[in-house]
């Protein structure tokens, strides 16, 4: 009986003390970014769901468009009800990989150059997207910090001819998320 | 008498070409009152910024438990009736949480569930979040912007632009 209770418990606490592969946030930080020469736009969102396992390097984004908060209410309004619809497609999300995941120790404080491969998906279209980005361990947190450029078209987002000068091609996009261990 | 009806007539036409000329200015006048109103305008709603949240009255009023029931119930209907508005939520806090850059989401709902409302304080508002503490029961107002439902994560329900508008 002893026995069988202390092997539990052994096992209770090597899975407690190994099972520290997922790290997650739900405040985590994205921006996005339009520079023409009539306009600079930009526009942030401080409600973004990330996961992360470290064993597997498997990496989700999940953001709401309704949560992308811009300076002008008008341009966040052309931007819910005409450019991606939130109304319809009211999540963008990021399904994908760390490329470089096994040269990460998660257990040592350090900062790693990452290369993050995976699907994209923004007003019901999805793209495969690379990008790079940085992994910081530090403090028992995870740190990922990406700066990436997409081309709107590809996510079949059109701008009406009257603002297209307004509205950059090419959007840049800032991904900061700091992750936490999930319990 | 012939010279008098020449002279009222040439009395009438002058009035007749006065009035018009007037009218025709009175007409321009008030087109470009209307332009400028027209311009003023489009310029005031092309700068309006996002409102105070305090300024605007919300949608709806409910309890976290409430909320939360709603979208567990039927999450399309339920983000049909509350996405996109603003509303203020009755509840406990479960959570504070302060980011890197130093802005509040406070979350609400029952501490044993996996469900929960997410608040983004506003960082204009972030002093009403400073000194309130988990277990409080409080009144937050903000834009409901969706949901997420995961098997891993549970039910959120999403705010943003939140103020903590009273505590009980």
């Amino acid at each position: 009986m002893l026995k069988f209770f202390l092997f539990f418990l052994l096992c209770a606490i090597t899975s407690i003390a190994f099972g520290q592969t997922r790290f997650f946030t739900k405040t985590g930080n994205i921006s996005f970014y339009s520079t023409t020469k009539v306009e600079d736009i930009e526009a942030h969102n401080r409600s973004v769901t990330c996961v992360l396992d470290t064993k597997t390097g498997n990496i989700q984004f999940s953001v709401l468009m309704k949560g992308f908060e811009f300076r002008k209410a008008l341009m966040q309004e052309h931007f819910n009800e005409n450019y991606v619809e939130s109304d319809k497609y009211p999540k963008a999300e990021f399904k994908g990989q760390v490329v470089n995941n096994g040269n990460i120790d998660y257990a040592r404080q350090g900062t790693y150059p990452v290369k993050v491969k995976g699907l994209l998906t923004i007003h019901g279209e999805t793209r495969e997207v690379e990008a790079d980005g940085t992994i910081t361990v530090s403090n028992g947190k995870v740190n990922t910090t990406s700066e990436f450029k997409v081309a709107i078209a590809d996510y079949k987002i059109s701008v009406p001819t009257l603002v297209s000068d307004k509205i950059s091609k090419i959007i840049t996009i800032k991904v900061a998320c700091a992750l936490e261990p999930l319990k | 008498m012939p010279k008098l009806k020449l002279f009222r007539a040439g009395l009438m036409l002058a009035q007749k070409t006065i009035s018009t000329m007037l009218r025709k200015k009175n007409v321009l006048i008030a087109l470009m009152m209307v332009m400028a109103a027209g311009a003023i305008y489009a310029y005031k709603e092309f700068n309006r910024t996002n409102t105070n949240i305090a300024r605007e009255s919300s949608a709806f009023t409910i309890n976290a438990t409430e909320l939360i029931k709603e979208f567990t119930n039927n999450d399309s209907l339920a983000s049909s009736k509350y996405v996109g508005k603003i509303i203020s939520v009755q509840g406990l806090i479960k959570d504070i949480i302060k980011d890197e850059r130093g802005y509040y989401t406070v979350t609400l709902g029952d501490t044993l569930g996996t469900s929960s409302i997410r608040c983004s304080i506003d960082s204009i508002y972030s002093g009403t979040a400073v000194s309130v503490k988990p277990g409080a029961n409080v009144k937050v107002k903000g834009s409901c912007t969706g949901y997420n439902r995961d098997e891993l994560l549970g039910l959120d329900i999403i705010l943003n632009r939140c103020l903590i508008a009273g505590q009980n």
